[in-house]
């Protein structure tokens, strides 16, 4: 009995993280339609957060989902206020320097928007001389960057939602971003008065990536492929599509 | 074509500050809540360091008023959203590296708790310098009398020192409590939801950025007037038996 006891309080002086306590599972704290946004209430709803309990589920792990700022999310996993980020974060060479990733989840092609009849071409010549607006630290940042030399501008913003603000307020000429979060805002009140996609960037798989993973912190091998195995099992037993089916009209696992 | 839209739109303001969903009020509140458990919380530390360092400046040994002096030169001239930074993130990472190189569990530093820290690291620093100025504002004379008439000094600072001091300190610590109410909003930094990201977020998810921005403009006011009429009353009691000053409150 008393060796229980002294058991017990151990592990709540430790608290051993494999059971005592819930994975911490980090997106970024503002709206990213439609993946994952706050309700009214306060709870974070959307794609990306209906997947987190999926392979939560599937994994048999608890997880808390904990909103972290954007431009903070890889200090917090590498600071241990955070154990896995899942906030549609590509899996780059850059990043991978940092922490490690899960196989990937989803994929989907960066789009560039402009102002409705705008004329523009998704490429450098059409960029030329124009302000792009971008969330800073993200792959579209890199990739405008390396590929639009001639820019006159690109803004960094904290969150994609701001870089759409300016695009339809026109203070930006050009929004990139995912074409998800594209589509997303495209069928808003405010997307569908002012702007238009101009199609996807030429592919650069060393700055867009492999796709859409969990990052985790380097080292933690048995918990990358705890998460490998749950995701291969929810694409697998067809809950993928489930949760799938109420946002996107085709899947966007991507090849 | 706008005054289609107003209409539509003053009502849909109140139907979006709702108290339950789909109106934002009670997120909003919650958020307003965050804020003012962080400013108590770094408002109580800061005084604590305030204290402690007031007196160490004043009365402490060559060594320590060196480094008080270090602190409050630092802390005052770094910018909070800064010391934030640093605090949130280079100093838990430095923390647990050292504690897992050790062999030691990571710690995991919650928002509320870095908010605590961080800001109540910022307030120390001005209540110091707001409190040494309030204890060398006590007369020499009421001192040197009170010496002259045998008061031990315990006695002397209960009687004397510390209920002159508190009338001088109390408009500088009112002025305190209330940058420490606004310095929670740099917390949104860290994507802790207090009361201004909770608003940001409502904002751009749905798009109501007048409405909300007003709303906590709102709250931040309630909570400063009501901070005023708080303080007004300390301020009242604490210069008992003195001038009343012109201008107090808020």
């Amino acid at each position: 009995m008393k060796k229980t006891l002294l058991t017990l309080a151990a592990t709540l002086a430790f608290g051993t993280a494999a059971f005592a306590e819930p994975l911490k599972i980090g997106i970024a704290a503002e709206p990213y339609p439609p993946f994952a946004s706050p309700d009214a209430s306060g709870a974070w709803v959307g794609w990306e957060v209906d997947f987190i309990n999926a392979v939560c589920a599937a994994g048999q792990m608890e997880c808390v989902v904990t909103p972290v700022a954007w431009e903070g999310i890889i200090p917090s996993l590498t600071g241990g206020q955070i154990d896995a980020i899942m906030a549609s974060m590509s899996i780059t060479e850059e990043r991978m320097q940092t922490i490690d990733f899960s196989d990937k989840y989803y994929n989907t092609p960066s789009v560039l928007l402009t102002a409705k009849g705008s004329g523009l071409t998704p490429d450098a010549s059409g960029m030329s001389g124009k302000i792009i607006g971008v969330q800073v630290s993200t792959i579209h940042e890199a990739y405008a960057q390396a590929h639009f030399p001639d820019a006159a501008e690109i803004k960094t913003y904290q969150t994609t939602d701001e870089a759409f603000q300016d695009l339809s307020a026109g203070r930006v000429d050009v929004a990139f971003a995912d074409s998800i979060a594209n589509d997303a805002f495209l069928a808003s009140e405010v997307g569908m008065a002012c702007c238009e996609a101009i199609g996807a960037v030429a592919d650069d798989p060393a700055i867009l990536g492999l796709g859409i993973g969990v990052g985790l912190r380097k080292g933690e091998d048995a918990l990358k492929a705890q998460f490998n195995a749950a995701i291969a099992k929810v694409i697998a037993d067809g809950t993928y599509d489930t949760i799938s089916k109420p946002y996107f009209p085709s899947s966007i696992y991507g090849g | 074509m706008l005054g289609l839209i107003a209409p539509t739109a003053a009502a849909s303001a109140f139907d979006l500050l709702a108290w339950s969903p789909p109106g934002w009020g009670a997120t909003l509140v919650a958020g307003l809540w965050n804020t003012i458990l962080i400013a108590f919380g770094a408002y109580g530390l800061g005084l604590f360091i305030g204290v402690l360092g007031a007196f160490g400046k004043l009365y402490g040994g060559p060594i320590t008023r060196d480094l008080l002096g270090v602190y409050t030169t630092l802390v005052r001239a770094v910018p909070e959203l800064v010391l934030i930074l640093i605090l949130y993130f280079a100093v838990t990472d430095a923390v647990n590296q050292f504690l897992v190189f050790n062999g030691y569990e990571r710690i995991q530093l919650s928002g509320v708790a870095a908010g605590i820290a961080v800001l109540g690291i910022v307030q120390g620093a001005y209540s110091t310098e707001v409190l040494r100025g309030a204890i060398q504002s006590v007369p020499a004379g009421q001192i040197e009398a009170a010496r002259a008439m045998g008061m031990p000094p315990m006695l002397l600072a209960r009687r004397v020192t510390l209920p002159l001091m508190t009338a001088a300190a109390v408009p500088g610590l009112a002025n305190l409590w209330l940058t420490c109410t606004k310095d929670t909003a740099l917390l949104a930094v860290v994507g802790f939801i207090e009361l201004t990201k909770a608003t940001s977020l409502a904002a751009g998810t749905t798009k109501a950025f007048l409405t909300f921005y007003l709303a906590a403009g709102v709250l931040y006011l309630i909570l400063s007037l009501l901070s005023g009429v708080v303080f007004g009353r300390i301020e009242r009691w604490a210069r008992k038996g003195q001038r009343p000053m012109a201008g107090g409150g808020m």
